[in-house]
């Protein structure tokens, strides 16, 4: 009797990082209980670990939130624009079936929350060494070197995902410019929709005057846009 | 599936298939183009896939059943899309949010409808008023399918705000890129209909966006509660935009306004 473990093929996380074309295009051509499990349970680890690790900050119970939320964003992401991608993509010249579609994002993802994950020790790491949570640090210098690391990490990953579902997109069109077209369509909904998600989610990194709580008692008070538009309404105001 | 249309001999060559070696490849060149499409589910698949096949058995004889499959498509998808909007206020506006957006989006293709046709025979295109109504049919349904991928997203933001200005600005933004998508299949039959030049058409399409956007004032509120079904005072969309971001179009909650 295998185990679970042993029946997800792990080793077909290397050839996700590797970004191998002809693989990861015949994987997305057939729809594989066993590779679906293995590319969630990959997001699940990976985005969960880094999760984890930026919520520790903060209090062990705010890292548990965090690396359930996380992983929570990537997949509610891929399911609730599933469809809408689906469409885009003929309609912007890559005739591409939805389960296809929707596994190259779920692909993407899994590479994304990969290296997530291999930088979870790092992140984890660098909280180890910062000074504990206080008002103080909170609005302090570490404070925003973990946001500014934060972000780092997010945006190479996020590249990383993006560059190897651009090299996909171009094997399963063979066409650079419609891949481009689609590659930034789908990147403009997941982005808006993702924006959305984690500012119903938050909080992430935490704050030390505010309770460890799953969600914030505002947390459909408003929206991501609404904020950005009144912080730059204030901004202009000041001005 | 495998079951073809007939093909007037006017329109097309029988088998096989004759594909011009120069200019651009008309709908129908392509013999996986002159598969019949058998139903609505057919339609849909093929307007995303394979708009030229969906072109071509628009001028076949027989049409009408499509087109009318492509309105009953449009009509169910609207209504759907209504609902989802209707639940940012809930209450009565669960069935008037999809009936105002599916009866407001077939009153403006029938308005439009006329007009479409004459601009395309003054650009010299040769098609029958069926094939417009049949193009325009696609537009739409085009439009509410897309209408019904945006509908995960529109949901989430209906439940997280309490400004129908935002949500208002934010269904706008989705009908704007969805219908983008309808116009450019409109676009692209229309010139594969031998049309000498799109002026016609685009001026339309200044027509059908203000028509649509009017239709939505006309029709308030859409977002929101009212204390009628249909609105007392008739006003133009703009002045209605600069009043609902104003305040002034009741109170700035989910309660009021549009």
């Amino acid at each position: 009797m295998r185990s679970p473990f042993q029946k997800l093929n792990l080793h077909e996380i290397s050839v996700l990082l590797r970004g191998e074309p002809e693989p990861i295009a015949a994987w997305t051509g057939q729809w594989k209980a066993q590779r679906l499990a293995l590319h969630v349970v990959t997001i699940v680890v990976g985005a969960g670990l880094y999760g984890a690790a930026m919520g520790w900050w903060r209090d062990p119970q705010q890292a548990l939130y965090v690396a359930i939320k996380f992983p929570l964003i990537i997949l509610l992401t891929t399911i609730g624009n599933g469809l809408l991608n689906a469409m885009l993509a003929p309609l912007l010249g890559l005739n591409v079936p939805l389960r296809q579609s929707f596994q190259a994002i779920l692909v993407s993802f899994a590479i994304t929350a990969t290296i997530l994950g291999a930088f979870s020790p790092l992140i984890a790491f660098l909280v180890w060494n910062a000074p504990p949570m206080s008002l103080e640090a909170g609005s302090g210098t570490t404070y925003s070197i973990i946001k500014l690391v934060h972000v780092a990490v997010i945006t190479f990953a996020g590249t990383m995902g993006n560059t190897r579902l651009f090299q996909l997109l171009v094997r399963l069109g063979g066409n650079r410019l419609a891949a481009r077209r689609v590659l930034l369509a789908w990147l403009a909904g997941n982005l808006f929709l993702g924006s959305q998600l984690s500012w119903i989610l938050r909080p992430f990194i935490g704050s030390p005057s505010l309770p460890v709580q799953f969600f914030r008692t505002t947390a459909l008070h408003g929206n991501f846009y609404e904020n950005v538009f009144q912080s730059l309404w204030q901004v202009f105001q000041f001005n | 599936m495998n079951d073809q249309n007939p093909v007037p001999p006017q329109s097309s060559p029988q088998i096989p298939p004759v594909i011009p070696a120069t200019g651009p490849r008309r709908p129908g060149d392509d013999p996986s183009e002159r598969v019949a499409i058998p139903h609505v589910i057919g339609a849909i698949e093929a307007i995303l896939r394979q708009p030229r096949r969906l072109m071509f058995q628009l001028r076949q004889p027989g049409a009408g059943r499509l087109i009318a499959g492509m309105v009953f498509v449009s009509v169910v998808c609207a209504l759907i899309y209504g609902v989802v909007v209707g639940t940012f206020t809930g209450g009565t506006q669960l069935w008037a949010a999809p009936v105002k957006i599916a009866v407001g989006m077939m009153i403006s293709a029938l308005i439009c409808l006329p007009s479409l046709y004459i601009f395309t025979c003054l650009s010299g295109s040769q098609a029958r008023l069926v094939e417009v109504g049949g193009l325009l049919a696609g537009l739409l349904m085009l439009m509410t399918i897309l209408l019904i991928g945006f509908a995960p997203v529109a949901w989430i933001f209906s439940q997280s705000t309490d400004s129908p200005v935002w949500m208002g600005a934010l269904h706008l933004i989705f009908w704007f890129i969805a219908t983008i998508f309808g116009l450019r299949f409109l676009e692209t039959g229309f010139s594969h209909s031998n049309a000498r030049s799109l002026a016609g058409f685009h001026t339309w399409v200044v027509i059908f966006l203000l028509v649509a956007i009017q239709m939505t004032t006309a029709l308030r509120p859409i977002l929101g509660k009212a204390d009628t079904f249909l609105p007392k005072e008739k006003q133009f969309f703009l002045a209605h935009w600069g009043d609902c971001i104003d305040g002034k179009n009741g109170e700035q909650n989910r309660g009021h306004g549009d």
